[in-house]
């Protein structure tokens, strides 16, 4: 570092950033906490002359109350702990499996990055086609069933009666299996991407020693690779529930805006959901749901991180 | 148990994709290691000892050639089937395992009739950490050690399975000067005690000579010579094997041979009766000088350091192949001061070798 | 200890060999089986997309679905580009992204050289409340930013989409870190010598940090191409729709009785300029990626 003659030229280049930072985060901070506490906040009503708020715990009374909010937050949370779970263990045994092979290698590494790159409302849009079916089939006399999608065409094989996946009349819990598909699918490049790496920085000599004492794969498995590798698992781990928590647009890419099947809405809707769709007429409530979920967030990473300090012993 | 190496090869393919590029790490090696005995893989590095260690651990294949365990052949089988301990460079210590669960950690791989109970694994984990002297630091995790006591815990481990064959690669290069000294007695304790046949690889020559029963002297894949180390100190079969083995270094000239006599320089400085006449490589070990006022190497001297009992005694000569030649004498013998110094010489301490292919030419001693 | 043998009996050596050669070739013929499955599972969705986007609509509702197209329809990737208007929408969101990338870099460049190389006071304190910010969900800015952007009047311009989100902590977290990486002596050197802050940066610092804004002008890229929730909130008119929320548009109904084929032509269209980033940089990608953790 320079002791510099004229301190107030790193203020000239942090000018832009500074600005920006008050006006789009710094702000906002302040303001969220303010209108959450403000019962019934509303921007519009704000502007009339003479209008006040009483000072309160009333919005978070009223997104607790709310009918939906339970809905979003159970949705949320039945994506984070389904979700989670299964990218990260798919995506240590995949990560494993490439390390252990040479030919090949990199071609498959290449494939499981792909879903990386793309646009997660189109994806979720051909993700949406795999499942339709085109038809009205609601189980009843005469009905029609053009097509039941590549899905149920590829479960058939194994004689499986096609399922309503996502149309009209589909049921809850085959929402969210696709649902589940969709993000698992989503989110195992990254996790696969961070363990692999991780794999690869461990030193071979550990698996050299685990060969020479006659260590069996699945005993390296659980008694060696995992625990050194806890450290980019704990990370995984973390981050999945971040983004689990704040999962929208995956939703949206399926269902579509309305969050749900046709014929009932917002069956799939998320806290995220909820904080846009209280965005525009009340702002009170929207803050008091993004300050909870800014709390679930915190709470479960610390959570996680203290799990992850138990359980990273070096 | 024996262990034998017949004609073992390793030939690494090359790593572009041009054909005729590939190593040969080690050639031909043909050893039988007897029962019981420590022996000292030494070399440069790249000389295909460590390849050799670990092809005899099963972690890597031979080319070609076999290894037996005692009558048995174990070539194609692989590591965790031939029963031999091995430890590593950098130990490999599980970082989140105790000391205690490193130990016990091969014990726990056993199956079926080999299964042992939990009181006996813990019963022989501590016999052999007792035999490494760490059993008072058997809850401790790895980074909470030395480097010589993790050094212990890696040889503990190794020997809890009660191996055929103890393999140690580098064993002390990651410890520090005065540890090293101290591990190495140890080690040689630990493997009289023990009686397990034990091979360990080293760059370091005089770690070698100090504790081994044989050594092999290896550079480029290929064995240059085997036998006991005083044994290989003594007769040297090329210039290489000399001039690696012994601290200060074997001094070496250019010299010619005429009519039976050896000459460095214009001076006839010993009869070599029997060698044909030619130019030779001529090493002198440091304690092969006789300072002899009639001597005929004469050398110019630069510096006498007084190192207690003995003295060394560093000068310089125009036939010589180093810039300093060094010998090391006896404190009474210590020559006077002067411009130059005059050595007779020890003939069994004199070695030729050919100019050319710089095997021995060996000539009578009497 | 004695040096019994405990590990292996004698006996059976060569049902042991047998035995060991096979597992050794059941186990590559397992991970290679496995790790061919899931890959054909991940690319599976990107092989419907593109066969269906090229079969015609009688195809497509054929009862059991064909895995290769009969007849290959390319029109209906002119279909797609016409119904999601994306020719508009492609300009558009080029114009964002390469607008904001290129004033992102410059004020992460400047925040970055501020904080790694300069002495001033409360420097220290700064940083660590910029770093406390980016545990924060966005969501929650989010709403207020909504009423700020409303109160300024920019609602349904390129302004909206352009100023919000020029400084990310994260990319300035990241750029300092590697500024850091820099030999001070360079820096010194240059001061002896009498060159200047901003020639030093822009001939010294940049060049060696060359990576990392790479990585990062992707990253901004991407982020432009897939951003959804904020232009649907404030510039979702004709003339300043993006790519994703014109495609979501285009096809509101994912479900039930639509032109799947052209929707897939267009989401085909929409994937690729991905895919070809990805392919050309995809070193870069990755290493961002790794040390990020966010879509981006």
């Amino acid at each position: 570092m320079v002791e510099s003659k004229h301190p107030w030229k790193a203020w000239i280049y942090l000018a832009p950033a500074i600005v920006l930072l008050l006006i789009f985060t710094v702000w906002p901070i302040v303001n969220t906490l303010r209108m959450a506490f403000l019962e019934n906040y509303n921007i519009m009503a704000a502007t009339v002359p003479g209008v006040t708020f009483n000072v309160g715990l009333g919005n978070f009374q009223q997104v607790i109350q709310y009918g939906g909010f339970l809905t979003c937050l159970g949705n949320t949370m039945l994506i984070c702990f389904l979700t989670v779970p299964i990218s990260t263990f798919l995506a240590l045994i995949i990560a494993v499996c490439l390390n252990a092979i040479r030919p090949l290698q990199r071609m498959l590494q290449t494939i499981f990055f792909l879903p990386y790159v793309t646009n997660s409302i189109a994806i979720g849009m051909v993700f949406a086609a795999m499942f339709n079916m085109i038809g009205n089939n609601f189980g009843g006399e005469g009905e029609l069933l053009i097509t039941a999608g590549i899905i149920n065409n590829i479960i058939g094989i194994f004689g499986v009666e096609p399922i309503n996946w996502i149309n009209v009349g589909s049921s809850y819990a085959a929402n969210v299996f696709v649902m589940v598909v969709y993000i698992v699918w989503n989110a195992l490049p990254f996790k696969i991407l961070i363990l692999l790496g991780g794999l690869q920085s461990v030193n071979k000599q550990y698996y050299d020693a685990a060969k020479v004492d006659g260590t069996s794969r699945v005993r390296t498995f659980w008694r060696i690779t995992v625990p050194l590798l806890s450290p980019m698992i704990a990370y995984v781990v973390i981050t999945g529930f971040i983004g689990g928590f704040k999962e929208y647009s995956s939703i949206v890419g399926i269902f579509g805006e309305d969050m749900g099947p046709t014929g009932d809405p917002r069956r799939l809707n998320t806290m995220v959901g909820f904080i846009y769709d209280a965005l525009a007429n009340h702002q009170g409530r929207a803050s008091a749901a993004a300050l909870i979920l800014f709390g679930i967030i915190f709470v479960v990473t610390m959570i996680n991180l203290w799990v992850s300090k138990k359980k990273t012993h070096y | 148990m024996k262990v034998e190496l017949k004609n073992l090869t390793k030939i690494f393919p090359s790593r572009s994709k041009k054909a005729g590029e590939e190593v040969v790490a080690v050639n031909d090696f043909t050893f039988t290691i007897p029962d019981g005995k420590l022996i000292g893989l030494l070399g440069p590095s790249g000389c295909g000892k460590s390849t050799t260690l670990y092809m005899i651990s099963g972690l890597q294949k031979p080319s070609g050639g076999q290894i037996f365990f005692g009558e048995e052949d174990v070539t194609d089988l692989s590591a965790e089937h031939r029963g031999v301990g091995l430890v590593f460079q950098n130990y490999a210590l599980y970082p989140h395992m105790t000391v205690k669960q490193n130990i016990m950690f091969p014990l726990q791989n056993l199956k079926g009739a080999d299964k042992l109970p939990k009181e006996e694994m813990i019963e022989r984990a501590h016999q052999a950490a007792k035999l490494v002297q760490i059993d008072n630091l058997m809850d401790r995790k790895p980074s909470e050690l030395s480097g010589g006591q993790q050094q212990r815990v890696a040889i503990a481990r190794a020997l809890v399975k009660m191996p055929k064959v103890l393999l140690l690669d580098e064993p002390l290069s990651n410890l520090d000067a005065r540890l090293r000294l101290q591990t190495r007695e140890e080690i040689r304790r630990i493997q009289k005690e023990t009686g397990i046949t034990t091979i360990f690889v080293t760059h370091d020559q005089e770690e070698a000579m100090s504790i081994s029963d044989m050594i092999v002297v290896m550079k480029l894949g290929v064995v240059q010579q085997i036998g006991k180390p005083q044994e290989v100190y003594d007769d040297p079969i090329n210039l290489f094997v000399a001039k690696f083995l012994g601290t200060p270094p074997i001094n070496v000239f250019n010299g010619t041979v005429k009519g039976g006599k050896l000459y460095i320089g214009d001076a006839a400085v010993l009869d070599v009766p029997g060698v044909e006449d030619q130019d030779v490589t001529v090493g002198i070990r440091p304690e092969g000088f006789i300072p002899d006022k009639k001597g005929a190497l004469v050398c110019n001297l630069s510096n006498i350091e007084v190192m207690g009992r003995d003295v060394s005694v560093v000068s310089t000569h125009e036939a010589s192949l180093s810039p300093a030649i060094r010998s090391i004498i006896d404190a009474d013998d210590m020559p006077a001061p002067g411009a130059t110094v005059s050595y007779s010489l020890k003939p069994h301490k004199v070695f030729l070798f050919g100019r050319e292919d710089e095997k021995r030419i060996y000539f009578e001693v009497k | 200890m004695t040096a019994q043998n405990i590990t292996m009996q004698e006996k059976d050596m060569s049902r042991v060999h047998a035995r060991q050669r096979v597992m050794k070739i059941a186990v590559q013929v397992g991970l290679y089986a496995f790790l061919g499955i899931m890959a054909l599972i991940v690319i599976f969705p990107f092989y419907f997309m593109l066969i269906s986007s090229v079969k015609s609509m009688d195809e497509y509702r054929q009862t059991v679905q064909t895995l290769w197209p009969r007849d290959i329809i390319l029109h209906n990737y002119v279909d797609a580009f016409k119904t999601a208007n994306l020719g508009t929408l492609f300009l558009n969101t080029m114009y964002v992204g390469v607008v904001s990338t290129i004033l992102s870099l410059v004020i992460t460049v400047l925040s970055a050289f501020a904080f790694a190389r300069l002495e001033f006071k409360g420097r220290d304190a700064m940083f660590a409340a910029l770093l406390a910010t980016m545990m924060i969900p966005g969501e929650l800015f989010t709403i207020t930013n909504y009423a700020t952007i409303s109160a300024f009047e920019w609602k349904n311009t390129y302004t909206v989409l352009i100023v919000p989100f020029l400084v990310s902590v994260f990319y300035i977290y990241l750029l300092r870190q590697n500024f850091l990486q820099i030999p001070n002596e360079l820096y010194l050197a240059a001061k002896v010598d009498g060159t200047s802050d901003l020639k030093y940066l822009w001939k010294v610092m940049i060049p060696l940090s060359l990576p990392t804004l790479i990585s990062i002008t992707i990253l901004k890229m991407m982020g432009a191409w897939n951003s959804y929730v904020w232009p649907r909130l404030v510039a979702n008119d004709e003339a300043h729709r993006m790519i994703t929320n014109g495609l979501r548009n285009a096809f509101t109904d994912s479900t039930g009785d639509v032109n799947i084929p052209v929707q897939m032509a267009a989401v085909a269209l929409v994937s690729t300029p991905l895919f070809l980033v990805f392919i050309f940089l995809r070193k870069y990608i990755m290493k961002g990626v790794s040390r990020s953790g966010i879509k981006g």
